[in-house]
């Protein structure tokens, strides 16, 4: 085994050189370019979350929504089934996962999901259904919950953030990042018209510790390095950022293909979303940040 | 190359990690996984009070709920408060739709419950430990037999001595800390021996509900909605009985709680006062009762015109002790249904999924370094770290969801990151010389370290919030997660540094 080391070696930091090089564009972005782009994505996703903020899910408005498996149907005709059977105004979706496809029936709250799920097992009586409904004022005690937890780990984040780096350019860039990630991760939310439940917020919430573990990297290798430049040293990062968002990527992507919850399914894929709008927060802007703060620092005489 | 092998299995961090999976393997052998109503099927129900009450109210609230369903013959409840409004429960093994809304019917129409004697409440609901089956004679005299704790045995046998025929009331939802308006002649029956039972000499309905509820009661005599409102100051709320209602809308224009009950057609002030109040009695005080002596084994009785109405009578009677035990009003503000096939689905997913991620983790770490002695320990890293984790919650018995399943996947996820920082770290060593090199190491794991620890910090300080107060399905996800990340830090990936040094020839 230990033989053969030498020749395996070579091979992986040959893949690790090769790799390097292919994202050395990045490291020759020039700093001004590397934070005005971002910021002008984060501008966007502003704008796109106050023309079109993604829609509350029913267990944050209220609203009682049934779901059928194993039905194959147009969406709208049985929506319009489902109403004229009922007297109430329904919105059908349909889903497909690997194993298993349906509908999901929404309706206002007030309305029996009994009587929905009646009103379709005359059509298709080997369906399995399952139902949930939501009064508003609870969605109301869910939503402000939601917007408390996101804000109270969000602080907490940014504490632990300062108390590790101690160092107040490089924290505050860390803690937009994130916040850049949320925000761009919500605005593509709205455009895929991806529901905001608590599922989601869930992974917001997630996305604080993804996020912050690329940055912290990035951060950390920049400012402990060890290697001579700071392209040398952003490099060595990035590929490793690279490896880890990609792993990542990989995993969310199997899960949402292969789930057919809608709760994982939603997770998956806004952890996609944030971990690509991180992609760019990180070895874009954060570097970018970082890089004009430490040759600034070195213009000064710092001790970078 | 032997000796190395054996110093990495003898190293404590390896030791560690080799324990925890044997331990965790052998919890799972022994414990099965007890998972969510939304992966195992069955109803989650989400239900809050009518107020926010102190931990002893909702202790109550959580036992009266577990006590009511269980008499139902449901198994594998669960009845959690959270907060200071909400109760959360689950229950599993439900199988049709329609059993889930009958259960939610069933805590709904629990109602809170009092037995009041001379004003003094001396029992709630809670305290109605068992109800006998009611019995109807053939005179349509009618008996429910039922037993009260001891404590309020005691209170009653102190109250009640020496009172024979004196009234005893139950009410099911009185209006308690009210004002009512009622018409002039509602507000004589109350005020008269009326409601006294066989004793004019005890105080009247009026004075005992005031004593008991710190409910006032006047008479309707075309008062201002204004004047109302200087009445009903310091009250939570007013109820008017069948009185003009602009007066309700008057009332709610600033801003006061109204309820507004109209007489029903043909009603007697009698049955519209035993309606508002939620009254069921008064029931004459038998003699038994009155000498003092504690007795919990009591029963209600009364007689009907016909049997028909007895029955009903009793069997009123007899719901109203059987479900009454609430200390504050309920109302069910979330459900949700899963039928156990379905549940069943999301299972062989969750493991699908969970095999596929893996198997992508492998495949993709091998692509970045073309290694599988980099791709196996790390995606077999991250195989150890899932089933400690379900080790752990199998042994404490934690219900896995859905949501505490994307807690473990977002562990995970900052796993494998981090064993890629650990790696890369190690080698990006090449440049060092053989002497500088084992210092090298050392500093360079330092750092791997550093941005280990700091962002497992940052995730815990997020997630802890989450878990100490956040109301809803969220605390299975910050459980999991702060769980996974902490095993990460202090187990597997210490040994995955170990082992990555071993096998990349760092050591």
């Amino acid at each position: 085994m230990s033989k053969s080391k030498p020749k395996s070696k070579p091979s992986t930091n040959s893949v690790r050189a090769k790799k390097q090089e292919k994202l050395s564009f990045l490291a020759r972005m020039e700093y001004r370019k590397m934070i005005m782009y971002p910021l002008a994505v984060f501008v966007i996703a502003l704008i796109l979350l106050a023309v079109n903020f993604p829609t509350l899910g029913i267990d944050l408005r209220g609203g009682v929504v049934v779901t059928a498996y194993g039905v194959d149907a147009n969406p709208d005709e049985l929506g319009k089934y489902i109403s004229d059977k009922i007297g109430v105004d329904v919105r059908v979706e349909s889903f497909t996962g690997v194993k298993a496809s349906g509908v999901r029936v929404y309706a206002p709250i007030g309305t029996d999901p009994l009587k929905i799920i009646d009103a379709m097992k005359d059509e298709y009586p080997n369906a399995e259904y399952t139902h949930s409904e939501v009064q508003p004022t609870f969605g109301e005690i869910a939503q402000q919950q939601g917007i408390r937890a996101l804000v109270f780990a969000f602080l907490a984040m940014a504490v632990v953030v300062f108390l590790f780096f101690r160092n107040l350019v490089p924290s505050l860039t860390i803690i937009f990042s994130a916040l850049s990630d949320m925000t761009i991760a919500v605005a593509l939310m709205g455009i895929f018209g991806i529901e905001l439940t608590t599922a989601t917020i869930a992974a917001l919430l997630m996305l604080i510790g993804y996020t912050v573990d690329s940055n912290i990297l990035l951060t950390t290798k920049l400012l402990r390095r060890k290697e001579d430049s700071i392209d040398k040293a952003y490099l060595s990062a990035v590929s490793t950022g690279f490896t880890m968002s990609t792993t990542t990527l990989g995993a969310l992507l199997i899960l949402w293909i292969i789930s057919t919850s809608q709760t994982i399914d939603n997770i998956a894929i806004v952890l996609i979303f944030g971990l690509l709008a991180d992609f760019m927060n990180t070895w874009v802007l954060n570097a970018g940040v970082l890089k004009w703060y430490l040759t600034r620092e070195a213009a000064r005489g710092g001790k970078a | 190359m032997k000796r190395r092998t054996k110093k990495l299995l003898r190293n404590w961090r390896i030791i560690l990690l080799t324990l925890f999976l044997i331990g965790s393997i052998a919890t799972l052998a022994l414990k099965p996984l007890t998972f969510g109503i939304d992966i195992s099927g069955g109803v989650a129900l989400v239900a809050q009070t009518e107020h926010p009450v102190d931990t002893k109210t909702m202790q109550l609230v959580v036992d009266s709920l577990q006590k009511r369903l269980n008499t139902l013959g449901l198994r594998d409840i669960t009845v959690e408060a959270q907060g200071d409004q909400i109760v959360l429960i689950k229950v599993a093994n439900v199988t049709s739709p329609e059993e889930a809304n009958q259960i939610k019917s069933v805590i709904e129409s629990q109602g809170v419950f009092y037995m009041e004697f001379t004003g003094t409440v001396f029992g709630t609901g809670s305290d109605v430990e068992y109800v006998g089956i009611y019995k109807i004679n053939p005179d349509n005299s009618w008996s429910v037999p039922f037993r009260i704790s001891k404590s309020a045995a005691e209170e009653f046998a102190e109250l009640a001595y020496g009172k024979k025929g004196w009234p005893v009331d139950m009410f099911l939802d009185p209006p308690v800390n009210s004002l009512m308006v009622v018409p002039e002649s509602v507000y004589k029956a109350m005020n008269s021996s009326e409601f006294n039972a066989e004793a004019p000499e005890a105080p009247t309905l009026l004075e005992r509900i005031g004593k008991a509820f710190n409910i006032s009661v006047v008479a309707y005599a075309n008062q201002s909605a204004d004047e109302i409102a200087k009445l009903a100051q310091g009250k939570e709320k007013i109820v008017l009985v069948d009185v003009p209602g602009e007066l309700q809308t008057e009332l709610e224009g600033m801003n006061l709680t109204v309820r507004y009950v109209p007489r029903a057609q043909g009603e007697s002030d009698h049955a519209l006062i035993v309606r508002v109040l939620g009254l069921y009695g008064p029931y004459s005080l038998g003699e038994g009762l009155t000498v003092g002596e504690p007795q919990q084994d009591v029963q209600i009785t009364g007689s009907a015109p016909d049997r028909l109405t007895a029955e009903q009578e009793a069997s009123t009677i007899y719901t109203v002790l059987k479900s009454g035990s609430l200390p504050v009003k309920l109302s069910v503000v979330g459900m949700e249904f899963i039928s156990p096939r379905l549940g069943e689905g999301f299972r062989t997913q969750a493991v699908y999924a969970g095999i596929g991620a893996l198997i992508t983790v492998l495949l993709i770490v091998y692509f970045h370094y073309r290694k599988w002695r980099i791709a196996i320990p790390v995606a077999s890293t991250s195989l150890f770290e899932a089933i400690i984790i379900l080790g752990f919650a199998a042994l404490i018995k934690w219900n896995l969801d859905l949501p505490s399943i994307a807690g473990i996947i977002a562990a995970i996820g900052t796993g494998v990151d981090q064993q890629i920082v650990i790696t890369d770290e190690l080698l990006g060593g090449e440049k060092t010389t053989k002497i500088s090199r084992r210092s090298s190491v050392l500093k360079r794991m330092g750092r791997a370290f550093f941005v280990i620890f700091a962002s497992a910090a940052t995730t815990i300080a997020a997630m802890s919030f989450l878990l100490v107060y956040f109301v809803g399905t969220l605390k299975g996800f910050a459980f999991t997660t702060i769980l996974g990340v902490l095993i990460g830090i202090l187990i597997t990936r210490p040994a995955y540094a170990e082992i990555a040094k071993y096998l990349l020839g760092e050591d």
